[in-house]
């Protein structure tokens, strides 16, 4: 019988596993430019194959939920923009809810338009970035000028609204802090029909390759029940087979009121899970398109200015970014302007939980594919 | 050290030297100013940027600077995107220290400059990256638009057509992180700036006053009228599955341990069938049923709590309370189940601050997702689970002092916020 070569793993290893190769370490990070931001991975490897994975996080750990405890509500806002900086605007949004749930202000109807639109074109930029980053991680950098390019369109349109590219900050308790410009709707509208086209060859361009077929279908599988065991959300979650999304399951603003669909996928594999996010672009595009016939002329786009002071009590909100599901907790011990404590779940955290359980078998190349498809933001986890 | 180094002393004595000096220094700066390679490195959202900036719109090879490579020893440039922590420094002393010189660093975004957004009440940030490492050039922004970080490229581009071989370019000493807070250093000079405005324009305007006894302005304040907005209604999304109540019965006939606390008078069957909607309900556990309260709602077919979406705690005084929440992906409802958990204080005062203070067991066999949410509350709040298979800290370092989320936390780090 042949031993195994560590009696003493180093800590969070735990298969008791023996080999007949060589066992050894690998440390992948935290500074690696396919662990998208810093993240590290330490590998378990029998030869070439990955017997264990233990992620480490906490390298780019801001304090920010110890930080929030000393500002007011609505400075967190802009904190939030932080936290996912891919889709900095639908973060705003999450954090938003949660305070209107605790003010009791609603939002007038064009406030709610504005509010979806932004989303959608939020969730369309993050998956852009995706696109890029499978296709360059995969080698192709290519995909990554492509991916940027429809973004910056995108972020075109987000600066002249919001006045920033990246970190919004832009909603606001009963609306967002200002009108879109009349320019909003024709924009968005060309953007969209450029897209179409765009979106044609870029899909030509990935989803019939053979590099990008033999390097992912098959490759990360997660299983229906892991997916739910570990709390995974959003595309991964949907591409293991389960329809789960908050948009259509606890609707929130007004997706109870749009016609789209979830897509979702069976196998669960790499592929999967870049085919399903090429399927929620389009599905953003429709609730856009929707949402420029039915958008309003006038009318208000916010409510009543009020202050931001929250009764006490505890509140919850959840959102579907691009990424998953992204709630927020705030606890309000006394009546005012400064939370007791605010808690964000990230949707990446559980993702790279299961990463475990995903990589075991396969080569370390695959880990750059199966990392690239769950498409994490790491300082989302640190917070 | 590279023979030109030795160039000078050489020629210089020698008539007309200078001139050969002059133009080895031209030759090797246009070389080293025109193709710089940048570091593959960023941390978080300025790294976005930077990654923008090569991408097609902007085009950084327009710089010369698109071959951003991944691996230190290739490189010339270390843009820095992104917040340091404190757990991040050794790495990037450590990156900076495998580029060969000549090397530059380029400090993106505020949060390289000061601390930026994570300045005041904060554990983990460095505050600048000069105090890890010499910086050349400074880039402002939070974060920097990708035209700023080409300003802060054409700058350092000329800082390096400065340099000559007389003067050779060498490496700082990479340095210790000092607790220095450069807002308020930078405040005090402003405010000083700030008087001396004043002083001047004061006396300008008496000079003024002398100079034109029977001026009289011409000026008048216009008031803009502010926009009306109506107060409109909340309305409450819609609800999916069972309601606060039924859910509420139906977990108290099982576990009569369950309450629900409430600030209202009336009694709770009625605050609970007035709550909002999407309101999920919130129900004390007692920490002995936290288990098996856990197990039913999971297995039970009327809640098929089959989705751990976090589990947190709130530090209170005197105890903890640990929040579990639920739901249902197949029924949609939510349960949060939250377990007082006293203090322990028969640990002696002074060791509080770095002991756990209370101990509740895992559920981490019910939901693998609980098991990097557990140890992130024993990171935060030090609260110890019972038969987890990985305790330690997950964002902190291991040898960190103390547990950051409680309320008494204390860091020598820390600067406060000023009210
Ligand atoms: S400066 Fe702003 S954008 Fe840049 S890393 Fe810091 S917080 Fe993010």
């Amino acid at each position: 019988m042949i031993q195994p070569r560590f009696s003493n793993l180093p800590p969070g290893f735990r298969i008791q596993r023996e080999t007949n190769t060589e066992e050894f370490f690998i440390n992948m990070g935290p500074q690696h430019p396919s662990t998208h931001g810093a993240l590290r991975l330490a590998l378990r490897m029998d030869g070439e194959t990955i017997v264990e994975l233990v992620p480490h996080f906490g390298y780019i750990h801001r304090g920010m939920e110890k930080q929030a405890e000393s500002m007011s509500y609505l400075q967190y806002i802009a904190l939030s923009d932080r936290q996912d900086y891919l889709t900095a605007i639908q973060n705003n949004l999450g954090v938003v809810i949660a305070l209107e749930k605790g003010m009791n202000v609603g939002v007038p109807e064009k406030g709610e338009y504005i509010r979806v639109m932004l989303q959608e074109l939020g969730r369309i930029a993050s998956h852009l970035v995706f696109y890029g980053c499978f296709g360059g991680d995969l080698g192709g950098q290519t995909c990554l000028l492509f991916g940027f390019k429809e973004r910056e369109m995108i972020h075109d349109i987000l600066e002249e609204v919001t006045g920033s590219r990246l970190t919004t900050n832009f909603f606001r308790p009963g609306g967002s802090r200002y009108d879109v410009p009349d320019t909003f709707i024709p924009r968005v509208k060309a953007f969209l029909d450029h897209l179409e086209d765009a979106m044609r060859d870029y899909e030509r361009f990935l989803s019939k390759n053979i590099i990008v077929l033999e390097r992912s279908i098959g490759i990360g599988v997660l299983s229906k029940e892991d997916a739910i065991a570990y709390g995974c959300s959003g595309p991964v979650l949907r591409a293991s087979g389960v329809e789960f999304d908050v948009r259509r399951a606890n609707p929130y603003s007004i997706y109870d009121q749009f016609d789209f669909d979830i897509p979702v996928f069976h196998n669960g594999d790499c592929y999967d899970r870049y085919k399903i996010r090429i399927a929620e672009i389009h599905e953003s595009m429709k609730i856009l398109r929707q949402c420029i016939d039915k958008f309003p002329k006038d009318g208000p786009w916010r409510s009543k200015e009020k202050p931001v002071r929250l009764p006490v009590g505890r509140y919850y909100s959840e959102i579907e970014t691009a990424k998953g599901l992204y709630a927020t907790y705030v606890v309000a011990a006394t009546t005012g302007e400064k939370p007791y404590r605010i808690h964000t779940r990230g949707p990446s955290f559980p993702h790279i939980a299961a990463l475990n359980k995903m990589v075991q078998g396969h080569k370390v190349s695959d880990l750059v594919t199966i990392m690239a498809t769950l498409d994490p933001v790491i300082p989302e986890i640190d917070r | 050290m590279g023979i030109i180094n030795f160039a000078p002393k050489i020629l210089d004595p020698i008539p007309g030297g200078k001139y050969v000096v002059n133009a080895i220094d031209y030759v090797v700066n246009w070389a080293r100013a025109n193709s710089i390679w940048p570091l593959t490195y960023g941390t978080s959202c300025c790294a976005i940027e930077m990654m923008s900036s090569s991408m097609a719109r902007y085009d950084i090879a327009r710089f010369g600077s698109e071959v951003f490579r991944a691996s230190p020893r290739q490189a010339d440039l270390f843009i820095l995107a992104g917040t340091i922590t404190r757990r991040m420094a050794p790495a990037i002393q450590m990156l900076w220290e495998q580029i060969p010189g000549p090397k530059y660093a380029i400090a993106m975004g505020a949060c390289t400059i000061s601390g930026g957004p994570f300045i005041y009440d904060n554990y983990a940030v460095v505050r600048g990256a000069q105090n890890l490492i010499p910086v050349d050039v400074f880039v402002p922004g939070c974060p920097p638009r990708p035209e700023a970080l080409f300003h802060g490229l054409l700058t350092l581009r000329e800082k390096i057509l400065k340099e000559t071989c007389r003067n050779p370019w060498h490496e700082g000493q990479p340095k210790d992180v000092s607790t220095m807070d450069r807002y308020r250093e930078a405040a005090k000079t402003w405010a000083a700036l700030e008087e001396m405005k004043d002083e001047e324009m004061a006396e300008a305007r008496a000079k003024f006053k002398e100079e034109n006894p029977d001026y009289k302005s011409s000026f008048k304040p216009i008031r803009v009228k502010k926009e009306d907005f109506p107060e409109v209604e909340r309305k409450p999304f819609r609800r999916v599955g069972l309601t606060q109540l039924e859910l509420y019965q139906k977990l108290h006939d099982k576990f009569p341990g369950i309450t629900f606390h409430t600030h209202s008078e009336d009694p709770i069957e009625t605050v609970l069938a007035n709550a909002p909607a999407d309101r999920p309900l919130e129900v004390m556990v007692e920490p002995e049923d936290y288990v098996a309260v856990t197990e039913f709602v999971k297995n039970d077919p009327e809640f098929k709590m089959d989705f751990l979406i976090d589990v947190t705690a709130i530090d209170y005084d005197d105890h903890f309370d640990l929040v579990t929440q639920l739901r249902s992906l197949q029924i949609g409802h939510k349960i949060f189940l939250c377990v007082q958990l006293k203090k322990d204080f028969s640990i002696p005062e002074e060791k509080r601050a770095t002991s756990l203070l209370a101990s509740v067991p895992t559920v981490s066999h019910l939901y693998p997702a609980a098991e990097f949410k557990e140890r992130e509350v024993y990171d935060m709040f030090g609260i110890n689970f019972e038969g987890h298979p990985d305790q330690r800290r997950i964002f902190l370092d291991k040898d960190f002092v103390g547990f950051p989320l409680r309320k008494d936390f204390t860091h020598p780090e820390m600067i406060r916020r000023p009210v």
